[in-house]
Formats: C-alpha cells, sequence, structure tokens
C-alpha cells in the first residue's frame, strides 16, 4: 500500500520519517509538478508557522537532545566579506536588512538564550578568561566643589589590561593581574573565603568572600567578572537584551557550532557598563567573549574584554590562596 | 542607504517569505534555516548589482538561495539533505511559480492561531517556539511521540481549514 502523501508531508515536517518514507516522498514530489507545488505550500505553513510562534534564532530553555546531536559546522562570513571597506558597509546594511526582515527577534527570546546560556556555563568546567582593556575614559567631571568620594581617595587599582581571570562554579574564581610595577597581583576567593595575595606585605584572608572586590571590576554594579552566573543574572533585570548579529570578529569555535551574538543595553537609571556582548555558541552556550562597554571601575569607565582561553578543569585546591604564593609567606585574617 | 540599496530591500521584502520556505522546505533544522536565510540575504545585497531587472527576483532570488544552500552544506562538510539534486530543483520552480495571492493567504495564520488554546497552543508552541521535536515534546507533555506528531499534524490542518474559512468570508464581502 503507497504511504499517504499528506501523511508523509507532515512527517517530513516533523523529522519523524524513516529513510524510506523519505524516498517515497521524494518520487511523490518528482512524480508532478503539481505534487511539488503541494510539498511547497506544506513547507510555506511550516515556515509561516515558525515566524509567526517562533523567533529568527532559535532558543531553547533547556538543552535539547536534537542539540546534541548536531553534529557539523557554523556559518562564518567568508573573509573577503570583511576585508574592504565595502563590504564593510554592505555587511552593516545586512545586518540592518536582516533585523528588520527576520521578525525582530524579541527581547523575550533573547532573555530566554541568555537563561540558556546561564545554564550552559554554570554546569560548564573551569575556565580561563584574558581581560583586554580596550579603552579607559577619563572620570566623569562632577564639579569641583563636591567632596571627593571614598573610592576617588583610595590608591589606583591595579592595571587590568592583560589579567587573566580562572573562574568555577560557585564564587571561585583567581585574578591574576600584575602592579603598574610590573609585579604580580592576584585576588581570589575559593567560595568560602577571599583572599588577596601581593608581591609584597602579608597575604590579606577574609571570611567575606566579597572583602577584596573592591578591586574587582564590576563589583560596583553587582556584574562581577569573577562570577558569570550573577553577572549574567544581573542582565535579566537591569539590561534589554537582544539577538545580534555578529561582528568582524572571527571566533574559534568548536566542531558543529556556530558563533551567536546577544547584546545587552543598560536601562536607564540602572548601574553598570552601558552596553554588554556576549558571544557564544549556539549549540552548547559556551561563552566565547564578553566585551562589556563604558564599565564602571573605580573612578574611572572602561571598555573591556573578557575572551575564553582556556576550558580545562584546573587543580582541586586552585582557588584556594596557598597556590598562589610560598608557604612561608605570612597570611592576615581580615574581617 | 543608496537607492540601490532602497531597491534590494524593497524586492527582498516581498521576495524573503517565499526564499524562507524554500529554504525551509530542504533544510528543516530552523537554526540551519535561520543561518542559511542570512547568508542569502548577504549574498542578494551583495549580488543584486548584477541582478537583471527585467527577470523576476524571485527565481532570481530562488538560484541565489540554491547555491547557499550547497555552500552552507559543504563548508560544514556534511550532507543534510534529504532530497536529491532534482527534488530540490523542481521545489525552486514550484515556489517560483506560487501566485501573489497564494501567498497572502497565509495572512490570516496570526488570526487563526490567536484562537489556538490550552494544549494545542503548547504544542505548537514547542514544536515552533521551542524546535522541538515530537519525541522531546512527548517527554515534556506525557505524551507518546506518535500522538504528538499526529495531534501536530491536526493542529496544522485546523489552522489551514481556519485560512481557508477566512478567505472565503473575505471573498463573499469583497
Amino acid at each position: 500500500m503507497n504511504p499517504d502523501p499528506h501523511e508523509l508531508i507532515e512527517g517530513y515536517f516533523d523529522e519523524i520519517l524513516t529513510p524510506e518514507q523519505l524516498a517515497s516522498l521524494s518520487d511523490w514530489i518528482k512524480s508532478s509538478s503539481e505534487n511539488a507545488r503541494v510539498f511547497a505550500n506544506a513547507a510555506r505553513l511550516h515556515d509561516r508557522l515558525r515566524n509567526a510562534m517562533g523567533e529568527s534564532v532559535l532558543v531553547q530553555d533547556e538543552p535539547s537532545p536534537k542539540a546534541s546531536v548536531r553534529s557539523q559546522g557554523g556559518l562564518f562570513f567568508p573573509a573577503s566579506v570583511w576585508s574592504t571597506a565595502a563590504s564593510i558597509a554592505v555587511v552593516c546594511f545586512g545586518v540592518g536588512l536582516l533585523w528588520f526582515l527576520f521578525g525582530q527577534a524579541n527581547a523575550s527570546a533573547a532573555i530566554r538564550e541568555l537563561n540558556r546560556i546561564i545554564v550552559q556555563n554554570t554546569l560548564s568546567k573551569d575556565r580561563t578568561y584574558e581581560i583586554v582593556v580596550e579603552e579607559i575614559y577619563p572620570p566623569i567631571d562632577r564639579g569641583a566643589n563636591r567632596p571627593p568620594t571614598l573610592e576617588s581617595q583610595r590608591p589606583p587599582k591595579p592595571p587590568l589590561d592583560g589579567a587573566i581571570v580562572h573562574v568555577r562554579e560557585g564564587n571561585q574564581f583567581v585574578l591574576i593581574r600584575k602592579t603598574s610595577e610590573g609585579l604580580p597581583f592576584v585576588t581570589g576567593s575559593n567560595g568560602k573565603q577571599s583572599w588577596a595575595a601581593n608581591a609584597r606585605g602579608p597575604v590579606k584572608v577574609s571570611s567575606n568572600i566579597h572583602h577584596f572586590d573592591r578591586d574587582l571590576p564590576g563589583h560596583e554594579t553587582s556584574i562581577p567578572l569573577t562570577n558569570l552566573h550573577e553577572g549574567l543574572g544581573r542582565l535579566r533585570q537591569a539590561y534589554q537584551v537582544q539577538f545580534s548579529t555578529l561582528g568582524p570578529e572571527e571566533y574559534e569555535v568548536s566542531e558543529g557550532e556556530t558563533a551567536r551574538m546577544l547584546v545587552a543595553v543598560k536601562k536607564p537609571k540602572e548601574r553598570g557598563p552601558q552596553r554588554v556582548e556576549i558571544a557564544y555558541e549556539s549549540i552548547s552556550g559556551r561563552i566565547l567573549h564578553m566585551r562589556f562597554v563604558q564599565m564602571p571601575y573605580g573612578p574611572d569607565r572602561l571598555d573591556l574584554r573578557l575572551s575564553l582561553v582556556n576550558e580545562n578543569d584546573l587543580p582541586r585546591d586552585f582557588f584556594e590562596h596557598t597556590s598562589h604564593h610560598s608557604l612561608d609567606r605570612n597570611v592576615e585574617t581580615e574581617n | 542607504m543608496d537607492q540601490n540599496s532602497q531597491q534590494a530591500i524593497r524586492y527582498w521584502t516581498l521576495a524573503q517569505p517565499v526564499v524562507s520556505a524554500y529554504v525551509t522546505s530542504v533544510i528543516r533544522d530552523f537554526r540551519d534555516r535561520d543561518d542559511v536565510l542570512q547568508s542569502i540575504a548577504v549574498a542578494i545585497l551583495e549580488s543584486f548589482p548584477s541582478y537583471d531587472v527585467s527577470r523576476p527576483f524571485v527565481g532570481w532570488a530562488l538560484g541565489i538561495a540554491r547555491n547557499q544552500i550547497g555552500s552552507y552544506l559543504r563548508e560544514r562538510r556534511r550532507n543534510r539533505l534529504v532530497f536529491d539534486g532534482e527534488t530540490v530543483d523542481l521545489l525552486a520552480t514550484a515556489f517560483e511559480e506560487i501566485e501573489t495571492d497564494e501567498l497572502r493567504s497565509l495572512d490570516h495564520l496570526q488570526e487563526c492561531l490567536d484562537k489556538l488554546e490550552g494544549r494545542a497552543r503548547q504544542l505548537c508552541e514547542l514544536r515552533y517556539q521551542n524546535d522541538l521535536k515530537p519525541a522531546a515534546i512527548a517527554g515534556l507533555m506525557s505524551m507518546t511521540p506518535n500522538t504528538v506528531a499526529k495531534s501536530l499534524q491536526r493542529i496544522r490542518e485546523q489552522l489551514r481549514q481556519c485560512i481557508e474559512r477566512r478567505l472565503s468570508i473575505k471573498g463573499v464581502r469583497s
């Protein structure tokens, strides 16, 4: 008995046909142009349903079985597209066009995608990011008559450019910077204690895990670079999150992955960087880089970028201060 | 934006639903579809100066789409097209021949979707919003994959009937 073509068409779009049924459907389409037209009309409904119900960019609240079986690579625009100013103009135009035409990917979908990224990154391995400071903006002039703030009276913070931050779930991090004299300055937390190991003086340890946060970018605005989970969660509340098209940067993605971009723009009256860009792998949700535009850092504002440089489990005691200084150093406890 | 670009936008706005449906007809994964559509849009913008305005734009755009689908799959070193080249070409022709009136018929889809309630709506959302296949939906809804597939089939049929009713009402009124 020949299978019902309509059943085959429906099954095709839900991806439940066997290879034999797929072959039958293909033969049926080829057998007349009218059949091809019937199939095309079914495809139009299926396609329009996706556009009407969903978004132009796929979102999933949870990792799905489908995601795990995707096996092939992602799309990058060819390098030549980006290589000339004319091409850049074309692509910029394309970005606007895509935004306009592909159904206005809305904020709720972007938020769902952000949720997925948070979950995926929470479950993931230890990660190491490199911090690059792209721009330093001068402090905002608040008027000569205003009293100096506590922040402005504090010693300068160690430079962030070239810093390395290792993060592990559970508020654990190690941030390695160099002072302006080129000496190492390591701050960290094992999730129960925070600590700071300067090259000179005693190693300071506190049972308050936020005790040394002052030197961490983003801590003033609850977007700590050392706690991605918390920082990304804050984006949900204080930012408008949208899908965006990738810029000209190239990203190294895993086999079968495509790079995607979410952009979060700060809502009025909220504190924090003006804009946060998150480039991530579309299936795994693995964050490839984050860019913070005008991130408050003491009296300054910075544009800085975190790029994933490593994703391997670090030694178990890596987030203990003892792993980052010689054992003969004095250790002082602070409250 | 120059005049050329404005014209490209106008043409692409009209052709995009057909091109999108064509891509969906051969690449069922919505993520892949979105990626391919993105590359098609860029290719069309880049190639637009060479477009011969005496020829139908949809046909030209479908030709670009056909090439982009091929490139996309080649770049990924995979063959996820389940149809052979002949079928894919036949479908391109079928999409090119869709009449404007037929295209407009789906404008009623949203009104019909708005009428979906309860489990039908939930199934539709899981399938089209969250891009889950019947097997995954079955796990979430305590149904069997076969029941989910049948339900989705019924829902789409209801939507088709709803659209036809609206078209006939509109036909009577006009």
